[in-house]
């Protein structure tokens, strides 16, 4: 019954859709005498779907042998080859679309807009990387990720930075990561792809101002290995605190650690833990003062963020599309002289009603309020969280890599004299 | 305490395994699931969700973006935005739709005198556009695909004075299909959309097949 | 001494690439909040400046605007008494000389042209076939159908003859008063110097002059066709331009209307404008100028009544604009 009715009404829209076309628009087309035969209109094909697949495998295929080559295998040289094929495939094959990196932004719209198409491809980006960071640390930094690879290629002169200027700039990672989320689950715009710094050099015929901004980029990480992985990347934020719960990690030394400092500065991402020497470094009374100080300090920062946040959320929101055009159309151009907007011009020539615009707007705006307390609320508990790892320091006997910064690029295990037996 | 550590460890790790697959689960079917088309039974091409729940879509196609032309306004940013130099979106002859006109609004500047190929007189900045004659009164214009940047000129020409079979559209074999569209940010018609790779072009007139009796 | 001039060089560099990190991040953060697209297109075609027609040569002004309350409209034409027939969706309205409407009756389907026959009854040109309508709204009769791509765009009568254009099958039907096909007009033909009409777009109108001749527009070649009633060409003109001499775009003009029995008056889509022309081709004046009408404006039917006025119907603004000398 049902499939009758539903084949009545697609008869039915056909017919209105014939009867629409046949207006006075139906029109036929020069009659050609001299056997002219007409040309196929110009449509390229875009890239197979199957390929799509592909990327898919090749980064399964990737993330196993690297993990492998991580944990069993403890090879920084196979690894570096790993890398150079990641940044040749994904790198400069696939011209750095679709990457880890961004696939947070594809997820985070699919969750609040129903609407959005998320490719699976973007699905399993976002999730395998994790996954297996899950599982044997962030092996997709050291060798999957084409980011990652070409910081690794010139990172020539790396110079220590000293634990507290690598935590405070430790901290850009996750208000890019909040404010990439926000504008994604906004529909507002993909930031992270925007000022993806690579892009300029995947692809060679870019513009020339990314191209800058991506050389400049590696220019600053002949000193300071793989800055954009350590102070600016949102999905290292994730694989950071995945790994830290990490089944299985890179561990520096095979056996015993024997103290003897020699891997001390082999890390040139800063990410190996000292020793803490002295049994106790802070008496229980002290620590449980700072404890406290810190239980009431996050709270509170974390107000104060949210309320801050929600009162910049007109600011925020002045980068949407829909906004920027209320705002337009409530301060039209007076200036006789000067052209009218092009988004102006667009609205004006769509014929949408004035009303509609401004309550998309409103819309929007009022979705940047909630993100705006979110936002800030996140950011204060950032750096709570900053000041608290200033404050406490723990035990520790060993040479460790730590497991959230630790990039297992396998570099250490050279330095270490203590060998499998 | 090691072993209060390790489960705690092991507590977290299940925890953000869960929330990783739950997801992955609730896009995944969303994927496949969701969608608003009316027929229900076979696709129409109707246009009204990118996410259309018919057979083709329970494959996970991929999507690539596409332009309105009946949107665009012609702005320019199509030539200037775009990643790549120059641009992936380019003019496009809509052949059915042509009058084949000797006064061609799209090849010729407004302002030109007599009529002929020389420079001074295309409207084009980069002379992409051929003009060939086929037969009284009909004259042939294609596009040379590798020049053109993209620039809609002739586009508002052709839709001011002519059929609008001119019509801008991304070349898929150029397009990078970022992620994030550079044009699609900032065009002010808000005429791109990320639709199914299987349907990528949108010319305005005709349906994607082009029918001697539908022009208009 | 060596020590410490190493851990200042040291932190030399680390400032350094610190500042160009910084400053990359100040550059994007100010771009994406401070940066507005700019409103300047390099590639910009300024349709504007083509647009605007040198006001100063018109020698006529608008004096009404005759709303009318149909939603869509496309014919136009006047009697003896000074009556206004605006065919259109759906519905013919009748306006008196001062812009009053007089009467309304429903059709079934757009009346795409309108004409009036000796006897003062309607002509309606529904897509493909003729109907005849009585003013009181009262269907007499309707004839077949011209075929299926029939795109009826035009209807003139003088006696017991009734043209019709068909811009769909690019021809010109003669008619008798009873709907009997009696010749077709315009078919291409080089032994005879036909041309053949060329139409790319669905503008094509005729008119009878009072020389007994039949006058149709080849839009795809900018030129006025005379013809005799049995389909032999007379003589032609016409020049494609932009300039105000020609006729613009791809096919115009669009429609036409004779003044005076000697001048005509024709209007153009692209560029919207209403020109004179004297009867031999030469350009006489500008009537209305594109400022008048919204950009795209198509169709701007005319008619001339019995004041001499110059009725130019706008299916935009969905008004009747009309022009007397200055
Ligand atoms: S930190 Fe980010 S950019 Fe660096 S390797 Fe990891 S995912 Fe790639
Ligand atoms: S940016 Fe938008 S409005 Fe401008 S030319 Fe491109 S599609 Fe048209
Ligand atoms: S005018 Fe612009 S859009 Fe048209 S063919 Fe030339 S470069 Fe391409
Ligand atoms: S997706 Fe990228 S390459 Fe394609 S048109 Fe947009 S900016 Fe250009």
């Amino acid at each position: 019954m049902k499939k009758i009715f539903a084949l009545v009404f697609l008869v039915f829209l056909f017919a209105v859709q014939f009867m629409n076309a046949y207006g006075i628009q139906r029109f036929p087309k020069p009659e050609f005498e001299s056997g002219y035969v007409q040309p196929e209109t110009l449509m390229p094909n875009p890239r197979a779907e199957v390929l799509a697949i592909m990327d898919i495998v090749v980064l399964i295929f990737c993330l196993s042998v690297v993990s492998w080559l991580v944990i069993k295998k403890r090879s920084r040289n196979k690894v570096f080859w790993m890398s150079l094929f990641a940044l040749a495939y994904f790198g400069f094959y696939r011209e750095g679309c679709i990457c880890s990196i961004g696939s947070i932004q594809n997820v985070t719209l699919a969750l609040f807009d129903t609407s959005y198409f998320i490719p699976l491809s973007a699905i399993i980006f976002f999730v395998a990387p994790l996954v297996y960071t899950l599982f044997f640390g962030r092996t997709f930094c050291a060798a999957v990720c084409p980011f990652g690879a070409i910081q690794d290629l010139v990172a020539f002169k790396p110079q220590k930075l000293g634990a507290r200027l690598n935590a405070m700039l430790g901290v850009i990672p996750y208000v890019y990561l909040g404010l990439a989320v926000l504008y994604a689950a906004t529909g507002t715009d993909f930031i992270i792809c925007r000022y993806d710094p690579f892009v300029g050099i995947w692809r060679v015929n870019a513009s020339f101002g990314m191209f800058v901004f991506g050389g400049l980029l590696l220019v600053s990480g002949i000193f300071i290995a793989r800055p954009y992985c350590r102070f600016l990347c949102p999905y290292g934020v994730l694989l950071n605190w995945t790994s830290r719960f990490s089944r299985k990690h890179i561990t520096i030394t095979p056996a015993e650690c024997i103290q003897c400092r020699l891997c001390k500065n082999s890390c040139p991402y800063d990410a190996i833990d000292m020793p803490v020497t002295g049994k106790n470094p802070d008496d229980k009374r002290t620590m449980g003062r700072k404890l406290i100080f810190i239980t009431f300090l996050i709270p509170v920062l974390m107000l104060v963020g949210g309320w801050t946040g929600s009162r910049l959320h007109e600011q925020l929101a002045g980068v949407n599309g829909k906004v920027k055009l209320a705002k337009q159309i409530l301060n039209p151009v007076s200036d006789k002289n000067q052209a009218e907007t092009f988004e102006m011009e667009a609205f004006k020539s769509a014929g949408k009603q004035q009303s509609q615009a401004f309550a998309e707007a409103a819309d929007v705006l009022h979705d940047f309020y909630i993100g705006g307390w979110i936002l800030g609320g996140f950011i204060g508990l950032v750096f709570g969280g900053l000041i608290a790892g200033l404050l406490i320091t723990k035990h520790h006997t060993d040479y460790t890599p730590n497991k959230g910064t630790c990039l297992s690029c396998v570099r250490c295990v050279d330095y270490c004299p203590v060998k499998v037996t | 305490m090691q072993n209060r550590r390790d489960f705690l460890n092991l507590l977290c790790r299940g925890t953000i395994l869960t929330g990783l697959a739950a997801t992955t689960g609730v896009l995944a079917y969303r994927s496949v699931k969701s969608g608003n088309c009316e027929l229900g039974s076979s696709c129409s091409n109707c246009g009204k969700s990118d996410n259309c729940s018919l057979t083709e879509a329970v494959l996970y196609r991929s999507t690539v973006w596409q332009l309105d032309p009946a949107k665009c306004i012609q702005c320019g940013r199509c030539a200037t935005n775009c990643v790549m130099t120059p641009s992936a979106v380019k003019a496009t002859h809509v052949f059915a739709m042509c009058g084949y006109c000797d006064l061609c609004g799209g090849y010729l500047k407004p302002d030109t005198k007599n009529i002929s190929t020389a420079a001074e007189n295309q409207l084009c900045p980069t002379s992409a556009i051929k003009r060939k004659f086929v037969e009284d009164p009909f004259y042939q214009y294609t596009i040379d695909e590798p020049l053109c940047i993209g620039c809609a000129k002739c586009v508002k020409g052709c839709s001011a004075f002519g059929n609008g079979s001119l019509q801008l559209q991304v070349h898929h074999d150029r397009c990078k299909n970022c992620n994030q569209c550079a044009i699609a940010r900032d065009c002010p018609a808000d005429a791109y959309s990320r639709v199914p790779a299987s349907k990528p072009y949108l010319l305005q007139g005709i349906e994607s097949k082009p029918d001697d009796k539908q022009i208009g | 001494m060596v020590n410490i001039d190493v851990i200042m060089k040291q932190k030399i560099i680390i400032l350094a690439a610190l500042t160009v990190l910084l400053v990359l991040i100040i550059f994007a953060v100010k771009d994406f909040f401070f940066s507005k697209p700019g409103n300047s297109n390099p590639y910009e075609f300024e349709l504007d400046k083509v647009r605007t027609g040198d006001t100063s040569m018109a020698v006529w002004a608008e004096t009404h605007q005759f709303k009318t309350t149909l939603e869509e409209i496309h014919g136009i034409t006047t009697d003896a008494s000074g009556t206004i027939y605006i065919s259109g969706k759906d519905a013919v309205e009748m306006l008196d000389a001062e812009g009053k409407e007089t009467g309304k009756f429903p059709v079934e389907g757009t009346a795409f042209c309108i004409a009036l026959n000796q006897e003062g009854n309607l002509l309606l040109g529904m897509l493909d076939h003729i109907e005849i309508w009585n003013n009181a709204g009262k269907q007499l009769s309707r004839w077949n159908s011209c075929g299926s791509d029939a795109v009826i765009t035009s209807i003139a009568t003088r006696g017991n003859n009734v043209f019709v254009a068909d811009a769909g099958q690019k021809v010109v039907y003669r008619y008798d008063k009873k709907g009997n096909l009696l010749n077709k007009i315009g078919l291409k033909d080089p032994a005879t110097g036909v041309p053949g009409f060329i139409i790319p777009s669905a503008y094509f109108d005729l008119g009878i002059s009072n020389d007994g001749n039949l006058w149709v527009v080849n839009p795809g070649r900018h030129s006025f066709e005379k013809y005799t009633f049995d389909g032999k060409i007379l003589t032609s003109w016409g020049k494609a331009s932009m300039a105000m001499e020609g006729f613009c775009g791809c096919c115009n003009p669009s429609n036409f209307a004779m003044l005076n029995d000697s001048l005509f008056v024709t209007s153009e889509k692209a560029i919207e404008r209403v020109k004179i022309y004297n009867a031999d081709g030469s350009f006489n004046s500008i009537v209305a100028t594109p400022d008048l009408f919204e950009p795209g404006t198509k169709g701007l039917d005319l008619a001339v009544d019995k004041q001499n006025r110059i009725l130019v119907l706008d299916p935009v603004k969905l008004m009747v604009h009309v022009f007397e000398p200055k």
